[in-house]
């Protein structure tokens, strides 16, 4: 990258391509995020960039980013968020919590990738919550330059590949910037979630258990089907289905049927125990999971709590940033 | 029917709320301009200190205030309101009116040409230059807002005015006082009253000042506040500061806890009031007797407010408020009867949309307040609806349109599914033989019913087509446990 970047610093053309990135920030509508920028180019150009060589009528334009100090390590967990106060603190919260007191040397942040949820808690709640640009901007400014990013996604969906997405246009800006996994990522994952969920939930013979993912149209759905088989070969009592992607409602009925049980507890697939949870899943609307499953004549029991009340969930994310922070530069 | 109706009526023991949210408001005529009422000149000093002169009633209003919008249709104005704000959704017609917003461009307003804009003085503190744009186009705006309960009527009275429904007006309120007096009457005898704590935000965990909506509705319903010595966090204000620390040092005492969610305020759901730390030693919380309310039914100045109020003391106390002892009777039951019923033996809560944005959602079911055949102004709407969006009684499809057919005689099977959905049981491994399960539409849950001796059965069949009484169905109902006390904080 360093490389790539001499070359680019040597022709003046590519001056004006690395100024159409904006100073290495995304596009945006932020205010504070333009002023930042803004004044990372000012800082530049001072030192680096002959005048003659700037086209007439541009501002000063940056050549060369300056790193953080890599010696200044931040963690930053970013969650699609929840305007469930406690359930916050309790899921999301408690995740950041561990990861601060297991990686002392690392400050811990929080972003959200939801401008909805962030927009509402600042209405509602008077809550300043950063998303991930933000958040990057922030440390960015403060001069960190060792960066772990842990997302406390269910999967590599399309929430991962935003949020990938966005904090790689700051690559520059760090010396080191690794992204931890998601919670479902590699063999061992699938194999500590089974185990997890077998740990928390007691299912008997005549009882089946159901998991609500939320579903994607991104390909990462096949995870609910990969997490389903491991069931399959660990406890076939175990279902998995979703909101919005496949397997529907209409089939999980349909797999809760073959099974010839009496009862179904519901339980989201979700970090949190937000919307989906209260209203699609244990909601006491006619469409809702809960009713389906009693309309279908079954005993529904179903158990509001997200995946991130779980210590042994909240330890596969500690896992993953440690294993990150092991890893070879992901950037 | 008509009969059942009427005897399900005068039996309610707080009949006068019902009629109150029936009868008296059937949709009026609307008022031709040149009827003599409206000639009267109106004259009144908004809550801005604007003074409002007009000649005659206002015939195209547009409405910046969810709550202007539901009480001009409770007076029969509805016809008079051109567009609202997105946050109008109800009566449920309010959501498909034109939205304006006074976040956005005064133009499109303008343009739309209003004889009246009704605002808030919120709207005015918030973006004086918005309304300003307004005046200066020349539009008359009105703005009001109840700081009390004390000042709902003249509010009330000013929303008349303006669109002249002044007559109209004067019955609502007289209903809408007796129907709260019903109320506090029937509480005001309760020896062992329910120690209430209201919690009015999640965030810093805040309650109410006692003279406000929600306080007075907790004294009306019957309840003794926990937090009677409140101040509000701003002068005027009805949010007070009270917090983990003072809730807990309570937590023998409060016997309800009960919080509201909204687009404005937000309390605490059933989940994360119980995970709190230390929630665990509230009585209420160790009874599972926490309850989440609309904030629209309890907050909001509408005429709403004694349904609020009765759905409080609903909670309060089950047993006094849902009495079934006044159904029995041998008259077939409707499932107009039956939602009724159903809703008070399980002593569910009416449904009330908690979104503004559930129009514009997809449901998979039954959409709130769109059946064709009971509309918002049916005395027994909220019962209806309520029955219907729990999945518990069926309704019909006839390509868009739905309809609840609340004449139509209640079968056995219809109110097997209806327990089933509302109430808990086991499925037993041993099994009653059925002669005619085979004719069942839910087998499973016929066989788990009879099993569970809530269904008799007939000369050993079923008989899911069979039409039921009122006194069948009520009886069928008395012999099940309502899950309030069961499900709450699971």
């Amino acid at each position: 990258m360093k490389r790539l970047l001499n070359i680019l610093m040597a022709s003046t053309l590519c001056v004006s391509i690395l100024s159409a990135c904006g100073g290495a920030a995304p596009e945006s509508s932020s205010s504070a995020g333009s002023e930042s920028a803004e004044s990372a180019s000012s800082e530049i150009a001072s030192s680096s960039l002959p005048a003659e060589s700037q086209p007439e009528g541009t501002p000063a334009e940056q050549t060369e980013v300056k790193k953080g100090d890599p010696d200044k390590k931040a963690i930053l967990v970013v969650s699609f968020g929840t305007s469930y106060n406690d359930s916050r603190e309790a899921t999301i919260g408690a995740i950041e919590k561990e990861i601060a007191s297991a990686f002392p040397e690392y400050q811990v942040r929080r972003a959200f990738t939801s401008q909805i949820i962030i927009d509402k808690l600042k209405s509602r709640d008077n809550l300043e919550i950063d998303n991930v640009k933000q958040a990057m901007e922030r440390l960015i400014d403060e001069g960190v330059g060792t960066l772990i990013c842990q997302p406390t996604h269910v999967m590599h969906g399309l929430e991962y590949d935003d949020m990938v997405k966005e904090v790689n246009a700051y690559a520059d800006h760090f010396e080191t910037l690794k992204f931890g996994e998601p919670l479902l990522s590699s063999t061992q994952d699938y194999r500590d979630v089974v185990a997890a969920i077998n740990q928390e939930f007691t299912v008997p013979d005549d009882t089946a258990l159901v998991l609500m993912g939320h579903g994607t149209e991104h390909f990462a759905n096949n995870t609910y089907a990969a997490l389903a088989y491991y069931f399959s070969h660990n406890n076939p009592n175990i279902l998995v289905g979703t909101v919005e992607g496949f397997p529907d409602l209409e089939t999980t009925v349909k797999d809760v049927k073959e099974l010839g049980v009496k009862k179904v507890i519901l339980t989201p697939l979700m970090v949190v125990a937000g919307d989906h949870a209260n209203n699609d899943m244990a909601g006491d609307e006619e469409g809702s999971w809960k009713t389906v499953f009693k309309s279908e004549g079954y005993e529904v029991e179903p158990v509001l709590k997200g995946l991130g009340e779980y210590q042994s969930i909240r330890d596969i994310y500690v896992a993953h940033v440690a294993e990150a922070i092991k890893s070879e530069e992901t950037k | 029917m008509k009969k059942l109706a009427a005897y399900l009526l005068s039996a309610l023991l707080v009949a006068g709320i019902f009629s109150g949210c029936g009868q008296s408001n059937q949709p009026r005529p609307s008022e031709s301009p040149s009827s003599p009422v409206q000639n009267a000149k109106i004259s009144f000093t908004d809550d801005d200190g604007r003074q409002i002169a007009l000649e005659k009633p206002c015939e195209r209003i547009i409405s910046l205030y969810s709550a202007h919008t539901e009480n001009l249709y409770s007076l029969g104005a509805g016809d008079k309101i051109i567009g609202a704000q997105d946050t109008s959704t109800y009566p449920p017609e309010a959501a498909f009116l034109d939205h304006y917003d006074y976040d956005a461009d005064p133009e499109k307003i303008i343009a739309a040409d209003p004889d009246c804009v009704l605002i808030r003085p919120f709207i005015t503190r918030k973006v004086p230059d918005f309304v300003k744009a307004l005046e200066n186009a020349g539009l008359t705006v009105v703005s009001l807002y109840p700081e009390t309960f004390e000042g709902f009527d003249g509010y009330i009275e000013k929303l008349a005015m303006l669109t002249g429904a002044e007559d109209t007006a004067k019955e609502k309120l007289a209903q809408f006082h007796a129907n709260l007096n019903a109320i506090s009457d029937m509480t005001a005898g309760i020896a062992e009253k329910q120690t209430v704590f209201f919690e009015s935000t999640e965030v810093n965990l805040r309650t109410v000042t006692p003279d406000s909506m929600p306080g007075l509705a907790i004294k009306m319903a019957g309840g003794e506040n926990a937090a009677p010595d409140v101040q509000p966090i701003s002068e005027g204000g009805t949010i007070a500061a009270f917090g983990a620390e003072r809730i807990l040092a309570l937590a023998d005492d409060i016997d309800v806890y009960v919080s509201q969610r909204g687009a404005m305020n937000a309390g605490g759901d059933l989940h994360s009031i119980t995970i709190r730390p230390g929630f665990d030693t509230i009585k209420a919380v160790k009874d599972s007797r926490v309850y989440v309310i609309n904030e629209k039914l309890i907050s909001s100045p509408t005429f709403r407010f004694d349904k609020g109020v009765r759905e409080l003391a609903r909670y309060l106390y089950p047993e006094q408020m849902d009495s079934l002892v006044q159904y029995q009777t041998d008259t077939p039951a409707t499932k107009r009867g039956l939602a009724n019923l159903l809703v008070r033996a399980a002593h569910l809560p009416v449904y009330v949309p908690s979104s503004s944005k559930y129009y514009t959602q997809e449901h998979a079911g039954h959409i709130y307040g769109l059946f064709e055949d009971v509309t918002w102004q049916d005395q027994d709407f909220d019962f209806i609806e309520t029955a219907a969006v729990s999945g518990a009684v069926g309704w019909e499809a006839d390509g868009e349109k739905q309809y609840f057919r609340p004449d139509a005689p209640v079968t056995r099977e219809m109110l097997a599914k209806a327990v089933f959905i509302l109430y808990e049981f086991e499925a037993k491994d041993q099994h009653i033989a059925i002669g005619d399960l085979d004719r069942c539409e839910k087998p499973r849950i016929i066989q788990t019913l009879v099993d569970n001796g809530v269904f008799p059965l007939i000369d050993g069949r079923f008989e899911p087509d069979k039409v039921m009484s009122c006194r069948e169905v009520a009886e069928t109902l008395a012999k099940l446990t309502p899950l309030t006390e069961q499900t709450a904080a699971a």
